[in-house]
């Protein structure tokens, strides 16, 4: 019993050490100052435990303190970056295979990332093909502890009728990055903003047109991308009418993970042809023939599959 | 209607001997794979007499069986895999079938498909030809084919494939001879094998071009190099591990004693 | 990073370097390469003659998944085979009933013509003989019935057609539409269900199948629903349409389990297992002819049998505990009589009595003997034999001498629909989750819902009786 109670104990210090740990390198990584009081109200503990905290942190080599302002050290800063792999591992998993709502994987992640051991962790970012980023964009450390860093540019800051690529999505404050996911902005969608004021930002992916407030468009990163090819918004497999046949041209960016290999194992890959043969009597699944086989998809899937009707594949010999 | 509980309907009853569940000595392991609901147990049951259910609905087999079959002297050791359409994913399914037909080290693989289906069912076939050259395809469901006014071509798909194909009806034990013999000569080496591969220009194949002679390198003789270029491009955690803790290289030097010796296993008979 | 010294980490640090550099896509490019070569292969190798017109497959599932046709015809699949199962199996189960019965008359009385003790008679004839004599009389006609017809549907094709039209509904309750599959193979043995779970890809749905399998009443189960139909609903019915009655009556307890599947479903998929539903891709294979000898097969051997057998293992022992329970006495009173007069506010809180809680407790290895021990408990050592075949005689046993009343026969059928599953399910719960917490939760969780619905239509009842 008292054993359980001294592990409990001891596991508490460990998260708000790692906590802490993990502050220190965001206000690093962000280039802001951090003194021991800026750190100790980001984390909610009272001053005299923070005292206790930081003569803990600067004995085991963690940080450095001259005068009230904190430094991590190297070794803080690889032990930072463990504890910010797991999480943006975690956060992967559970969006991609897990299919936790986007909103609720940062809460989870932050509960997950403290219990870890490396070889697990090796063996999930394997399971999951390496991922280079996380759900919203920010790069996941390597194994060895490597961050790269991709200079990206806030959606309200990009020149108009530029072409671009969402890089990241920021995940706090949390009613924002909900905003951001309820729009449907997802992250690698190749866009070009077509009106941007202090009012509202509006911005197209040549399938839909969104629109922005500037404290929402805020949060979305931007970097450089080729322009696109077509110009003409692709139909979506929910469009097609029972016993039309078109030929899929793609699954768009926000079906990953587990649902998209599923789909392209079927044979839902570029080119292949595709009939709607008919529908549950509830109205949902619909069957679908496509290589010679009958595949119920549900419209949420569906609508992830980028189709061209004959008509407009005509269209694109001309 | 004739069935295969009956004898009469055997194909070479006269040369094969099910040996259901006594597997206990064999000369040759052979593995089946196919997409789910193609009649893999149909033709699993039909070799080894044994009687694993098979429900028409996509999944049921989710672990593996095993069974045993004499024929023409030698006996055999058949392994059924989870019916998966893809190895690809790191689904559990799909990774027990991956890894037995990769680690398992099976003398033959049978890509069981479906005859009414075959394009999906080629995509399979493909990926195990990619990991394995010793491999029959075995096209399966000939009788619901021919019901829906299908044909197929043995000798084109055999051109295509560079493996022998065999089209069976499992059901009523149609062809089943011939899949037997087509086995014997996979494992006794007595057919020549040019398994088709996937060849695309892209980055991606220039990457797995480039990595090639490295795993040549770790692992001479591997006699699928390339899919475990892709497999490392893709993030493969057990194929990774695999290279780390050298069980690829020894499946390499089996390879080789393996197409050194293939007379000797005939004349050995078994070896466990 | 230190130069890498052997060629293994010069190959894997490659790898690495050159994933970065490849972009997220090259999966779709890999599977697109492999499929165009399988459509050009496969178009050089078979040829498709042009039929013209809609193949017979195409022209049965339109009519499956018809807007105004497809359930009634789902339903009436269903309700037909319950009241195959339930007419054809009526006078086989009275058959070997009357027969074996009959032995056990014969065996006891030539046990006390040897000069055996009253005990031993008493413990093996009227214990341990009687629960399995039961076991196999009520059981084996409706299971050789039930199963071949629900293989045959299952070797057609037919489940994944039902998947396909329910999986609405599964979907709005998060759960995956195999889930159908799994629940049906649930209504032959739950611990078979939970195990077909397997085929559910995602974790989570999957998790939410298996702890909702227990929902649908298992083939140990139909008698005790197919009795008290029979019994008490097919009563009130005139005999032309009794076992119509019954049939659908029994075919509604399945409805209220597959209801009370798809709310327990979203309940858990809205708190515990939160998460979107994944990928439901569910192929429907082309419809087989089913081969007959490969039904009777599997349905009678592998499943028929298998479920009798474990029944006849767990009832036997059960038998001889009820009767060394009925036949034991301290100060004149037997144990199962301070036992069940202990659970008896209990069992009267939830409409039933005692005695039946107790029979839930001893049939915790196998639903089956639920009904049996019941039986046995009340008849103490007397002799059960022909008069009880008929369901007059039920009747008058149950509500002449023990006061049962349509709530005890329509809270025996809720409970034994709603409560916990079978020592081999959670077993079985145990090694597909690899969780006790999670088996737990999946063994109580059936449990509270029974003891609340059973609760709270006693409560009312008696506050309008």
């Amino acid at each position: 019993m008292l054993s359980w109670l001294r592990r409990i104990k001891e596991t508490r210090r460990r998260v708000l050490v790692e906590d802490a740990l993990k502050y220190l390198h965001k206000c690093d990584w962000e280039g802001t100052a951090s003194t021991t009081a800026s750190v100790g109200e980001a984390l909610g503990v009272s001053p005299s435990k923070a005292q206790l905290l930081w003569q803990q942190l600067q004995a085991q080599g963690l940080v450095e303190i001259s005068g009230d302002h904190l430094h991590i050290t190297p070794l803080g800063e690889s032990l930072a970056l463990q504890v910010i792999r797991a999480h943006r591992l975690w956060e992967k998993y559970l969006v991609d295979e897990a299919r936790v709502p986007l909103a609720d994987v940062h809460a989870m992640a932050d509960r997950r990332e403290h219990n870890r051991n490396p070889e697990a962790m090796s063996v999930l970012d394997a399971s999951m093909g390496y991922p280079a980023t996380d759900p919203h964009g920010d790069p996941i450390p390597t194994a060895e502890g490597v961050l790269s860093q991709t200079d990206s540019v806030p959606l309200t800051h990009w020149a108009i009728d530029r072409p671009a690529r969402i890089v990241h999505l920021e995940d706090e404050p949390v009613a924002i990055f909900a905003q951001i996911v309820a729009a449907g902005v997802y992250l690698g969608q190749r866009i070009k903003v077509i009106e941007s004021t202090p009012k509202r930002i509006v911005f197209t992916d040549h399938q839909e047109t969104y629109v922005l407030a500037p404290i929402v468009a805020g949060n979305v990163f931007l970097v450089a991308s080729e322009p696109m090819g077509r110009e003409a918004p692709l139909p979506r497999l929910t469009t097609l009418e029972l016993g039309a046949s078109a030929k899929v041209q793609g699954l768009d960016g926000t079906l990953q993970g587990y649902t998209r290999r599923r789909l392209l194992d079927l044979g839902l890959t570029k080119g292949a042809q595709i009939t709607a043969e008919y529908r549950s009597f509830l109205g949902d699944p619909v069957a679908y023939r496509v290589r010679g086989s009958l595949i119920a998809l549900r419209q949420d899937q569906a609508q992830h599959v980028l189709i061209s009707t004959n008509e407009n594949q005509e269209q694109n010999h001309v | 209607m004739s069935e295969c509980g009956s004898c009469s309907a055997c194909p070479s009853s006269s040369q094969l001997d099910r040996m259901g569940l006594d597997v206990g000595k064999y000369d040759y392991v052979v593995a089946l794979a196919g997409n789910p609901n193609t009649g893999k147990s149909s033709v699993f049951n039909a070799l080894t007499g044994l009687r694993q259910h098979t429900g028409n609905w996509p999944g049921k087999t989710v672990t593996r069986a095993q069974g045993g079959y004499k024929f023409n002297g030698h006996r055999y050791k058949l392994v059924d895999l989870p019916g998966t359409y893809s190895l690809l994913s790191a689904a559990q399914d799909e990774e027990i079938a991956r890894n037995f037909i990769l680690f398992g080290r099976p003398d033959c693989t049978v890509v069981v498909t479906d005859a009414t289906c075959l394009e999906r069912n080629l995509n399979l076939a493909l990926q195990v030809l990619e990991i394995s050259s010793r491999v029959v395809v075995c096209v399966n469901l000939m009788d619901e084919a021919k019901r829906k006014g299908i044909q197929i071509d043995a000798r084109a798909l055999g051109r295509d494939l560079g493996v022998p194909i065999v089209l069976t009806s499992a059901r009523t034990g149609d062809g089943l001879d011939a899949l037997l013999v087509a086995i014997e000569q996979v494992v006794t080496g007595k057919v020549e094998l040019h398994p088709h591969r996937v060849l695309r220009d892209g980055p991606f194949q220039r990457a797995v071009a480039e990595l090639v002679p490295m795993v040549e390198e770790v692992a001479p003789g591997l006699p699928n190099a390339r899919w475990v270029a892709m497999r490392l491009l893709d993030g493969d955690h057990r194929v990774r591990q695999a290279l780390l803790s050298g069980e690829l290289t020894e499946i390499a030097s089996a390879q080789k004693v393996y197409e050194e010796k293939i007379p000797m296993t005939i004349a050995q008979g078994g070896r466990e | 990073m230190s130069e890498p010294t052997n060629p293994v980490d010069a190959l894997l640090d490659r790898a690495q370097d050159l994933r970065q550099t490849l972009g997220g896509n090259f999966r779709d490019e890999l599977v697109e390469a492999i499929y165009t070569d399988a459509q050009a292969i496969a178009d050089r190798a078979s040829v498709k003659s042009d039929s013209g017109r809609l193949d017979f497959d195409q022209r049965i599932d339109r009519l499956l998944t018809a807007p105004m046709l497809g359930l009634p015809l789902m339903l009436l699949m269903l309700g037909g085979v319950f009241w195959l199962t339930i007419a054809g199996a009526n006078v086989p189960s009275q058959m070997l009933m009357s027969g074996l019965f009959w032995v056990e008359g014969a065996g006891s009385r030539l046990f006390e013509h040897l000069g055996a003790p009253w005990w031993l008679t008493g413990f093996v004839w009227h214990g341990v003989y009687r629960a399995l004599a039961w076991v196999i009389a009520v059981m084996l006609p409706p299971m050789a019935i039930f199963f071949p017809m629900f293989t045959m549907l299952e070797d057609l094709g037919y489940l994944p057609r039902v998947a396909f039209n329910l999986d609405r509904l599964f979907s709005k309750a998060g759960a995956h539409g195999k889930q159908v599959l799994t629940m049906s193979m649930g209504f032959g043995c739950n611990a078979a269900g939970v195990i077909a779970c397997r085929t559910i890809d995602s974790p989570r749905e999957r998790l939410i199948a298996i702890l909702t399998n227990n929902f649908v009443p298992c083939n140990g189960r139909w008698p005790t629903l197919i009795l008290l139909a029979t019994v008490f609903i097919a009563a009130a019915f005139p005999p032309e349409v009794a076992s119509v009655a019954a049939a659908g009556s029994v075919a509604m307890v399945a409805v209220i389990g597959v209801l009370f599947t798809l709310v327990l479903s979203a309940i858990l998929s809205r708190t515990v297992l939160k998460g979107t539903p994944s990928a439901f891709t569910l192929e429907l294979p082309p419809y087989r002819r089913p081969s007959v000898v490969r039904i009777l097969y599997t349905s009678l051997i592998d499943r028929t049998m298998f479920v009798l057998w474990r029944a006849i293992v767990f009832s036997a022992p059960a038998g001889g505990l009820i009767w060394l329970l009925a036949n034991i006495t301290i100060s004149g009173h037997s144990l199962a009589f301070y036992l069940t007069d202990w659970l008896d506010p209990l069992g009267h809180a939830i409409g039933l009595d005692g005695v039946i809680v107790l029979a839930f407790f001893i049939a915790i290895p196998a639903n089956e003997i639920v009904v049996p021990t019941i039986l046995m408990l009340y008849l103490g050592n007397t002799m059960m034999t022909e008069e009880l075949s008929s369901s007059s005689s039920w009747r008058s046993l149950f509500v002449g001498e023990h006061d049962w009343t349509l709530l005890t026969a329509v809270n025996l059928m809720l409970f034994s629909l709603l409560h916990n599953p079978c020592s081999t399910t959670i077993y079985t719960m145990w090694k597909e989750t690899g969780s006790a917490k999670w088996t737990a939760f999946g063994a109580l969780m059936p449990l509270a819902v029974g003891l609340v619905v059973t609760f709270t239509i006693a409560q009312v009842w008696y506050l309008f009786t």
